[in-house]
């Protein structure tokens, strides 16, 4: 007699859950394939997204975990097709894991924070940014830590565990920045002469941004000189540059124009003690002295 | 002064002097504009050096491909109207390298006679770095120094049902076409799409290579400048725009 076996039906071999079909292999076989296609399709899809935003090296070690680890959370989840039981792998898996736990924790933390820093994305390479006390350019943001160049030119590497839990600066995250620049004028000096002037200066250079406006203004009474704030707003780029070429360009032409900045100033009032021999008369006319000295000192720190 | 040269030549005008000599069998290429002077050596023969006006955004350095046009007055654009008025937009001056029939061209040097600024378009969290304009609204072309300033026909639709207020555009270089000839030329249009948005963009109207542009004036035939930007990129730009999505 010659029995109608089903291909799917047939089973090569039993375990103790019970006998395994073909059937349940060929499923084993197809969903690890089609994970497999999928997780590689991803892959590709993470590395052009990755392009250009993340360093090379980092890139590819998230993608390989990504890839590997979505292979093999499909493995154990299927493996009870083909009759075996996970159970003891979770197990010796968990075990190994808590020690591994333990032993690689700031591993791990930095390695997270690698990963939520390149999600994030709160620096990317070439920004200039400050992060815990140092400024400098960031070179490379790799899985466990990044890199930043200082502008002196040290290479400084901070794990990213504490990039991600600090303040971070980002020096060009607008594309534009504001500096402040502070000048004192004597007292003696037209002020408003000195804003026209300053203005002027700073109509002519192009990459001080017409908008939003710069202002020019008397800040502040000081106590030798008039003191103006000048607030002009630059692209990114051209910042550093454009203060220190200002800087020196507003004091020269304020000088060729006859605004000086005066050195700190003291009035300092002299007068002897009264000599008791003296007639009032005497007296009268040596105050009238000392008033006559300080008013001429007046004038000389002024002029 | 724009045009085609076979060197040993020299060019003096409104200011600017161009000249490439032949020095010790080297050529030497030299270029003075006020105070400021340029010299390179060329090791090549048979070389053609072209001056084109350019896309107005490379001196006094490239920072940004986007050119803002404020206007002089603002302009009230009815709703579903179309209108074409004329501006003036900044020019460039590009010296390329080139061998026989402009093959391999190389830029030489830009410069400029036009006022330099940039200004920012937008707020300082998102907004876009710009070179500056300011021009004078027309309604019959204007007759500029080629040398310092271009014309612009610009066509303004409004999409909207409503009035649009409009004091500045904004234009990218990519996309950007120059025509030249005894003036510097280019036509736009600026699409209002709603009440903060508009988009902008140029009229290709190039056949290929020498093109047939409009002249408002006496319909004479306009070479295309060389481009830097379009130059570029990996693909020949049909129709590019840029969103103006931070107002107009």
């Amino acid at each position: 007699m010659i029995t109608d076996i089903n291909f799917l039906d047939f089973s090569p071999y039993s375990t103790s859950n019970g006998p395994v079909t073909m059937g349940d292999l060929l499923k084993f076989v197809l969903i690890l394939s089609f994970s497999i296609i999928i997780s590689r399709i991803i892959t590709l899809y993470l590395r052009r997204s990755f392009k250009d935003k993340v360093s090379k090296d980092a890139g590819e070690t998230i993608l390989k975990l990504f890839y590997y680890g979505t292979i093999i959370i499909v493995f154990i989840a299927v493996l009870p097709l083909t009759g075996l039981d996970p159970s003891g792998l979770f197990l010796a898996g968990g075990i190994t894991g808590i020690v591994l736990g333990f032993a690689s924790q700031n591993i791990v933390g930095n390695l997270i924070s690698g990963v939520f820093l390149m999600i994030e994305k709160p620096i990317k390479i070439g920004d200039q940014v400050e992060i815990s006390g140092t400024l400098g350019f960031v070179t490379d943001i790799r899985i466990i830590s990044t890199l930043i160049r200082t502008y002196d030119g040290l290479l400084v590497r901070i794990p990213n565990q504490q990039v991600f839990t600090t303040n971070i600066t980002n020096v060009v995250g607008y594309p534009a920045r504001r500096f402040d620049l502070k000048f004192g004028i004597r007292y003696s000096d037209d002020a408003d002469a000195a804003i026209f002037l300053i203005k002027d200066l700073i109509d002519k250079e192009p990459f001080a941004l017409l908008n939003p406006d710069p202002s020019v203004f008397v800040n502040e009474l000081g106590e030798s000189s008039v003191d103006l704030i000048v607030r002009i707003w630059a692209p990114i780029s051209e910042w550093a540059a454009l203060k220190s070429k200002l800087l020196w360009a507003i004091k020269k032409t304020l000088k060729e124009n006859g605004i000086e900045m005066p050195f700190p100033q003291r009035l300092v009032y002299l007068h002897k003690v009264p000599d008791k021999n003296r007639t009032p008369e005497e007296l009268k006319q040596n105050q009238e002295k000392e008033i006559e000295s300080v008013l001429n000192y007046g004038e000389r720190v002024l002029t | 002064m724009y045009g085609n040269y076979d060197p040993p030549f020299s060019i003096e005008k409104e200011g600017i002097s161009i000249s490439v000599e032949e020095l010790e069998k080297r050529w030497v290429y030299k270029r003075t504009l006020g105070t400021d002077t340029v010299e390179k050596l060329i090791l090549g023969d048979g070389k053609h050096i072209i001056i084109s006006p350019v896309e107005p955004l490379n001196t006094p350095k490239e920072i940004t491909p986007n050119l803002l046009i404020e206007f002089e007055k603002t302009l009230l654009l009815a709703a579903g109207a179309r209108k074409k008025i004329f501006l003036t937009f900044p020019v460039e001056i590009g010296v390329f390298i080139s061998d026989k029939g402009n093959k391999n061209l190389q830029l030489l040097d830009v410069l400029t006679l036009a006022r330099k600024k940039f200004t920012l378009y937008g707020p300082v969290s998102n907004g876009i770095i710009c070179k500056h304009w300011k021009s004078g609204i027309y309604s019959v072309s204007p007759s500029p120094n080629p040398l310092q300033e271009g014309i612009m026909e610009l066509t303004l639709r409004n999409t909207t049902s409503e009035w649009a207020s409009i004091s500045k555009a904004v234009f990218s270089a990519y996309g950007m076409k120059i025509f030249y000839d005894s003036d510097v030329f280019m036509r736009a249009h600026m699409d209002i799409l709603n009440k903060n948005t508009a988009e902008t963009g140029f009229e290709l109207q190039h056949i290929s290579g020498e093109l047939k542009s409009f002249h408002p004036k006496n319909q004479e035939t306009r070479k295309e400048a060389i481009e830097i930007y379009n130059r570029k990129l990996d693909f020949v730009p049909v129709s590019l725009t840029f969103d103006m999505r931070l107002g107009f």
